[in-house]
């Protein structure tokens, strides 16, 4: 089973204007299940299209396994028909005019296997998304849900050596979206196919993938798995990107710092005296906490007084809005808060939960190294270790 | 770059090769992988042959010496001159040749669309927005006068008001005694009422669907404000609708610069002239360098009304976030006004559609024009024999005359739409697919040009390329083919259309779907993208085909008696005064022309209004 690599890849479309896909390089395991991520227009489609061979490229290759499927310098390009891959559109991509199962077959009857081989394997596949029993239907007389699970039926009924979903779920209503997203857990793990998975959708990308890829304008910003991706964002916009409501960010480089910015810059001098060059520092909403003005405060920790100015519940959890000089800080906890509207507050947090970015917005490594408790990363690291070991 | 090659030669090393000629070699790859770009290509030549070269040569024959003009010039034959334009422009006679033909295209035109202005715009809101009786029923009802050929009209005209002026039968008042006075019966009032009728379902087509897309809750708004309804009216609604109106002013003014069969029928008794009558009276005379000019200037125009409609499209746009999601469409209760406002459409319906067809269709069937009595009723013209008449000595439906020319109007007009249908589709499919972009542009700029040029001005110019041998085509004229391709060529437009917005309208994911799986392009094809289409090839045979059956302009000047077609076979028994048999052919066409867009939206359950523009 084949890895897929893209190496310097661009994707310019002719005349001006930025790049859609700039510099690319990524490297898609087999059997992994990748998420592209990011803002629409940030050029994931656009990769997944390129893989798929449906887009050409203005810049560098592509390999699928040992076989270059795609390179502008030694001017080779296999045909989409020729590279063995599913893909399941947006927008479904039904044809209107063939019936569930001729729509299902039709990958079959292209490549000539014998009828009774393809009867079954269309009776497999659709026994496995249950769709048996709309076999006669069209397309048009489906669900969307249904027709979604059509669509990927049809291509897995070809056995591909990779399958490329671009944004399956957008179309879906919010209670199918989650049926479908266990379903497609599910399949990966009897399949065992290589999957990549084109979404906005962060929480589609972090319960679903193995590995997440981060893009933002035509670059790829990171790429992890779901658990890196929030918990160490490589730069300022992975971490405003990944995360609702979305992280708390102080800017350390202006020249008036907001009251919380000074707060946090004075912790660090006098907690971190040895880490310099810090732009921006960032606070997950979890990570903060609330003691009521007067109360004590755990030790070394960040701290900055301020009020509470709503309270909104989201159904078992609390989003509360903080306000801290000239500055809006949210916290998310999940326990009854104790306090009303007007209440005035502290607001802390501990130092392993922030988040030091330099002032080009990149991650400085030394932070985690000063105020990170080593744990979690060799928690992580432990079997590649062990791997290494043996 | 040579020494890289010379490099590469040595076997160095492969990937050193030259840059440019391995990028060179990845976009031929890409590009070349599907034949689209190819076949792209291939009708885009054909297209400059059978659109652009016409309309150049007719420009260029209006400022070149014309064979057997050489005495008149002074110059050889092919030789630039300024002669025609002199002549039609300036000249001593360019008043009669022009400049009045002109001016009477324009008043005509005009008069036109304002009388139908005044017939459409009231119709379309009762249809639209009130509870009128019979709603549903009107809708349609009203739109069949653009379903019938607007000579139709011009000859139930005739055949009702025609005088003493004129030879042949008399028209039905005549024969009562009532002359009518030659204003009534011929020129500019009879056709500005007819174009108005036939053209007055342009604007309750267009305006009545802007006005049903329209927003209640922006009157409603208006309303709450305090608005009293003639306020919303004035300075809602109609401001509003401004964009649908001119619109659909402009297709009725560059519709009526092409008309022909009207001012030919109605207006040729009194030398009531407009420019497309002027044009066939110079190329019927063999005036063609004359006829360039004219014909140049007839396309300059619809050119200029293209530009203006463009413009006024691109205003329109500022509008259209209206009646995007919340639309509302509220019936407005007539109250009192419900009987007497549905008599109003009912009588326009009666004016514009029975009381021409049953004329027609009495005339027909009666040997001396308004007498009633029952002996005066004979079904000889239909189906009679041994008829006491110089010609056409038996009934139409036992002519063998007719019968050839409705065999030629089924097969050359049949023809040329099922042509013009697969090449739309085709250009459709290529614009939207090729990624090289000049092609798709130049596809879609020049199939769109002939809908630029009215039709008699583009028989002319198909008459200038292919009346004589060149090069290894023979000289055309006279014969089937050239009838088929101008009629081809002049289809283009809507064929083209229709097959660029299906395919737009199918976009690329079910193909690609398909190239996934791994279908080649012609398993794509057969599989996939025309059984999905199927449904607009019909549209786009069948429309065309419709709008074919009842032309006259391409016709008129491109057919011979051996390949008369019933459009001009009608023409040619109004000259001889055969008014029955002429109105009989009419008929005959009108019911084609009915029936035919009946089918046509019953089997694609499209809409009238789409195939507005044939």
């Amino acid at each position: 089973m084949p890895t897929i690599e893209l190496r310097d890849v661009q994707k310019s479309y002719g005349g001006q204007g930025a790049n859609a896909v700039r510099d690319l390089n990524l490297e898609i395991g087999d059997g992994e299940f990748m998420c592209l991520l990011g803002p629409s227009g940030c050029g994931k489609t656009t990769t997944l299209r390129m893989i798929a061979g449906l887009e050409n490229l203005s810049g560098g290759e592509i390999r699928v396994g040992d076989r270059l499927v795609d390179s502008i310098n030694q001017g080779v390009f296999v045909a989409p028909e020729h590279r063995h891959m599913g893909l399941v559109f947006q927008s479904y991509a039904l044809w209107p005019h063939l019936t569930i199962e001729r729509n299902t077959d039709f990958g079959l009857r292209l490549r000539k296997v014998p009828k009774a081989e393809r009867e079954q394997r269309v009776d497999a596949v659709m026994r496995v998304l249950d769709i048996e029993k709309y076999r006669h239907r069209y397309p048009s007389q489906l669900s969307g849900g249904q027709q979604q699970r059509v669509a990927l039926a049809r291509m897995l009924a070809v056995n591909p050596n990779v399958l490329l979903l671009d944004e399956p779920l957008s179309n879906l209503d919010a209670r199918l979206r989650l049926e479908m997203r266990a379903e497609l857990k599910a399949l990966h793990a009897a399949f065992k196919t290589t999957i990549v998975f084109v979404t906005h959708d962060q929480w589609e990308a972090m319960t679903l993938a193995t590995t997440i890829a981060v893009m933002n304008e035509g670059t790829l910003q990171q790429m992890g798995t779901p658990d890196d991706i929030y918990e160490r964002p490589a730069n300022r916009f992975v971490a405003e990107f990944v995360g609702s409501p979305p992280i708390n960010i102080m800017e350390l480089g202006s020249p008036e710092l907001s009251e919380r910015a000074f707060a946090m810059k004075k912790f660090l001098a006098e907690h971190f005296p040895s880490l310099a060059g810090v732009g921006s520092v960032g606070l997950r909403p979890e990570a903060l906490h609330i003691s009521e003005a007067g109360e004590p405060v755990p030790e070394k920790v960040f701290q900055v007084p301020g009020v509470v100015t709503g309270i909104l519940p989201t159904g078992g959890n609390w989003i509360l809005e903080l306000q801290c000089g000239d500055g809006t800080l949210f916290l998310t906890t999940h326990e009854v808060p104790e306090v009303a509207v007007g209440t005035d507050v502290t607001v802390w947090a501990k130092p392993k939960s922030l988040h030091a970015f330099d002032s080009a917005g990149r991650r400085i490594e030394e932070a985690d190294r000063l105020m990170r408790t080593p744990k979690k990363a060799v928690l992580t690291k432990a079997p590649k270790l062990k791997e290494l070991a043996g | 770059m040579s020494d890289a090659t010379s490099l590469d030669r040595a076997g160095s090393q492969p990937a050193v090769r030259p840059a440019m000629l391995n990028r060179l070699r990845y976009a031929l790859r890409v590009s070349m992988r599907e034949p689209t770009t190819a076949i792209g290509i291939v009708i885009a030549l054909v297209f400059t042959y059978l659109i652009l070269a016409p309309i150049v040569t007719m420009l260029f024959q209006a400022v070149s010496v014309q064979f057997g003009d050489e005495r008149r010039t002074a110059a050889e034959a092919g030789a630039g001159t300024l002669y025609y334009l002199n002549r039609t422009f300036f000249s001593a006679i360019s008043t009669d040749l022009f400049w009045r033909p002109l001016l009477n295209t324009l008043t005509v035109a005009g008069s036109a669309i304002i009388v139908s202005m005044v017939v459409g715009i009231p119709l379309s809101w009762l249809v639209s927005r009130t509870d009128m009786l019979g709603r549903k029923w009107f809708a349609t009802a009203l739109i069949v006068p653009y379903m019938l050929p607007a000579w139709t009209f011009a000859l139930a005209w005739t055949t009702l008001f025609k005088n003493r002026t004129v030879g042949g039968q008399p028209g039905w008042f005549e024969a009562l005694g009532l002359t009518p006075p030659d204003w009534l019966a011929y020129g500019r009032v009879p056709i500005t009422i007819i174009l108005a009728l036939h053209y007055a379902p342009f604007i309750i087509l267009l305006f009545g669907s802007a006005l049903r897309r329209f927003d209640s809750q922006l009157e409603d708004s208006a309303r709450m404000l305090g608005a009293r309804p003639h306020h919303v009216a004035l300075q809602i609604i109609l401001p509003l609708m401004r964009p649908a109106l001119l619109s659909a002013i402009v297709l009725i003014f560059a519709k009526c610069l092409g008309e022909f069969g009207v001012p030919y029928v109605l207006g040729l008794p009194v030398k009531f002239e407009v420019l497309s009558t002027s044009l066939f009276r110079n190329l019927a005379s063999r005036q063609t360098g004359v006829g360039a000019v004219i014909a140049g200037s007839i396309m300059a125009l619809g050119v200029l009304t293209l530009l203006i409609d463009a413009k006024l499209v691109k205003e329109a746009r500022r509008f259209v976030t209206i009646g995007s999601k919340g639309t509302m469409n509220r019936l407005t209760r007539l109250g009192v006004w419900r009987l007497p406002l549905t008599m109003f459409a009912l009588l326009i319906f009666v004016i514009s559609v029975c009381l021409p067809l049953l004329t027609l269709m009495l005339s027909t069937v009666m040997k001396q024009p308004a007498n009633f009595a029952i002996s005066n009723f004979t079904l000889d013209y239909w189906i009679g024999t041994n008829l006491e008449t110089v010609a056409l000595r038996t009934g139409i439906l036992l002519s063998p005359d007719l019968w050839a020319a409705g065999w030629n109007t089924l097969w050359i007009v049949g023809s040329a739409s099922i042509v013009s249908g697969v090449l739309g589709l085709l250009v459709g499919y290529v614009v939207v697919r090729t990624t090289w972009r000049p092609l798709s542009t130049f596809l879609r700029q020049v199939t769109f040009l002939p809908y630029l040029v009215p039709g008699i001005a583009f028989a002319a110019a198909y008459l200038s390329l292919f009346a004589v041998p060149r090069g290894p085509v023979p000289a055309l004229y006279g014969t089937v083919t050239i009838l088929i391709l101008a009629l081809m060529a002049d289809q283009m437009p809507y064929a083209s259309r229709a097959g660029i917005s299906a395919m737009m309208q199918l976009g690329k994911d079910p193909e690609e779907a398909a190239q996934i799986a791994g279908a080649g392009w012609f398993r794509r094809m057969i599989s996939i993208v025309i059984p999905i289409q199927k449904g607009s090839l019909v549209t786009g045979v069948l429309l065309p085909f419709i709008s074919g059956i009842k032309g006259l302009s391409l016709f008129v000047i491109l057919a011979v008696p051996s390949t008369d077609v019933l459009t001009t076979f009608s023409m040619r028994l109004v000259d001889y005064h055969y008014t029955q048999a002429a109105n009989g052919v009419v008929l005959i066409i009108a019911a084609m022309a009915y029936f035919g867009t009946l089918a046509a939206q019953k089997l694609t359950k499209t809409n009238i209004a789409e195939g507005l523009g044939g």
